[in-house]
């Protein structure tokens, strides 16, 4: 199967929480989209909360939260309230027994290098697109979200590896509609509700940005992994077709 | 909207080139794995010019109708007004610029030629979306409701079906409501094709963890 039917046993461990310690890391670790180079910079500043002014998040609390009354904690959920729309956010953090350090990080950012995302096509069984097609793809996409896997060695200070395990794009028209695409999970990293949780975030992050109505067409055995993410068939009646599609 | 009850593939030049339920395209879709093609055919890609429509450009214009192939001259009002008449909710026009001049997307609207010249009010309208290479989705098929019944829908459609595949887009979708499903079926598109289904989320859906 090209994609994981996360039929998770355990639930997933969640841990939300800001990339701010990272951004040195990352900083080395994701270099540049691969055929596009480096990242603007601005994007990297929704990354950092680090330095964000106390009015800033009072502002962006006010401007954006519901709950506009909310009053701004202490110190110590500071850095929550800094940055409300952030575009990473670790899901799980694990020491492996030989003191290796594993964080599996989702992104909005759409950081990703053409070859990892032929390299995960293949894991999962696709058939081979070209390259120029896939990086056009992720480029006109409106949201392309990442799963990695970055593991840090003990005693290999500062240098990290990072591996995409996980991905998934949205097309839009940037104000109404939006349709989820190619999700994708490396088998070897399916079974522990991944794919759900990149599901989810992808929705939330179009959410945030407005989107009302969000999409997709589910392969047959799928369909009930989407139904308990929030997704529904055929809803009035509604049919989604497709032009002259191969049987 | 009539449905013309056969299935009418896009006539042309590309013909001889099998454009029946067996035409071998990949599908990128949310978890669908097509089966592994090391050799896939080369898709002759069909240029608008030499694509015979039902109805031709010039055989519109003779009645009075405007084929428009991109969102510049369109009134975003008259276009919600269509919507209203259809019933479909209005949008708001901001909005609604914005998803006609997003890169990646494509419109093909009919306008109704005013006399004495001048920009007209549309009358049949469909946009899709996509990421240029792969997938489509159209959105907002509309005729205004005093002129259907004349192939107008059938018109933009099979334009806007044509210019996506000019740019290679194989996979076309939509999400058609019972009553039109069998206006889409001529037009060469099938429902829930091997089982895929079409999905929306919706807020209230969503299970409690």
């Amino acid at each position: 199967m090209p994609f994981g039917v996360s039929i998770p046993s355990p639930p997933p461990t969640y841990l939300v929480h800001h990339l701010a310690c990272w951004f040195q890391v990352s900083n080395k670790c994701w270099i540049h989209n691969g055929l596009s180079g480096f990242v603007p910079a601005k994007r990297r500043a929704m990354v950092l909360p680090l330095r964000a002014s106390f009015w800033d998040s009072i502002k962006s609390g006010f401007l954006k939260n519901n709950n506009s009354t909310q009053v701004v904690e202490p110190p110590s959920t500071f850095m929550e309230e800094e940055d409300p729309f952030p575009q990473d956010i670790v899901l799980l953090e694990k020491n492996q027994p030989d003191g290796t350090f594993e964080q599996i990080i989702f992104s909005s950012a759409g950081d990703v290098d053409v070859y990892d995302v032929q390299a995960l096509c293949d894991k999962v069984g696709w058939p081979r697109r070209p390259l120029t097609k896939i990086a056009a793809s992720l480029k006109n996409s409106y949201l392309v979200a990442t799963l990695h896997l970055i593991s840090r060695s003990p005693g290999t200070e500062g240098i990290d590896q990072k591996q995409l395990i996980g991905m998934a794009r949205a097309t839009s028209d940037h104000a109404f509609n939006a349709t989820i695409w190619d999700v994708l999970v490396d088998p070897s990293y399916q079974g522990q509700g991944l794919g759900k949780a990149l599901v989810e975030q992808l929705i939330r992050v179009l959410l945030q940005r407005d989107i009302g109505n969000i999409t997709l067409f589910a392969d047959n055995k799928v369909v009930d992994f989407y139904k308990n993410l929030g997704f529904e068939a055929d809803p009035e009646g509604i049919k989604g077709m497709f032009w002259y599609p191969r049987y | 909207m009539q449905s013309h009850g056969v299935l009418l593939p896009l006539r042309g030049p590309s013909s001889s080139l099998s454009l029946s339920r067996h035409l071998r395209r990949q599908l990128t879709l949310t978890s669908f794995h097509s089966s592994k093609a090391s050799t896939r055919p080369r898709r002759l890609l069909l240029p608008v010019a030499s694509a015979a429509f039902t109805v031709s450009d010039g055989e519109l214009e003779t009645r009075g109708f405007r084929v428009r192939r991109s969102s510049d001259g369109l009134d975003v009002a008259a276009l919600n007004d269509v919507f209203a008449r259809v019933g479909f909710p209005r949008r708001d026009p901001d909005r609604l610029r914005r998803a006609l001049g997003h890169a990646g997307g494509a419109v093909v609207w009919v306008e109704e030629a005013k006399r004495g010249g001048g920009p007209g009010k549309p009358v049949a309208f469909a946009r899709a979306t996509g990421d240029g290479v792969f997938n489509a989705v159209v959105w907002d098929v509309v005729v205004e409701p005093s002129l259907q019944g004349m192939g107008l829908g059938r018109a933009v459609m099979e334009r806007l079906v044509a210019e996506l595949r000019r740019r290679g887009v194989s996979n076309i979708a939509l999400y058609a409501e019972p009553r039109v499903v069998g206006f889409y079926r001529p037009l060469g598109f099938a429902a829930d094709p091997d089982g895929i289904k079409g999905m929306v989320y919706s807020r209230r859906n969503q299970k409690k963890r």
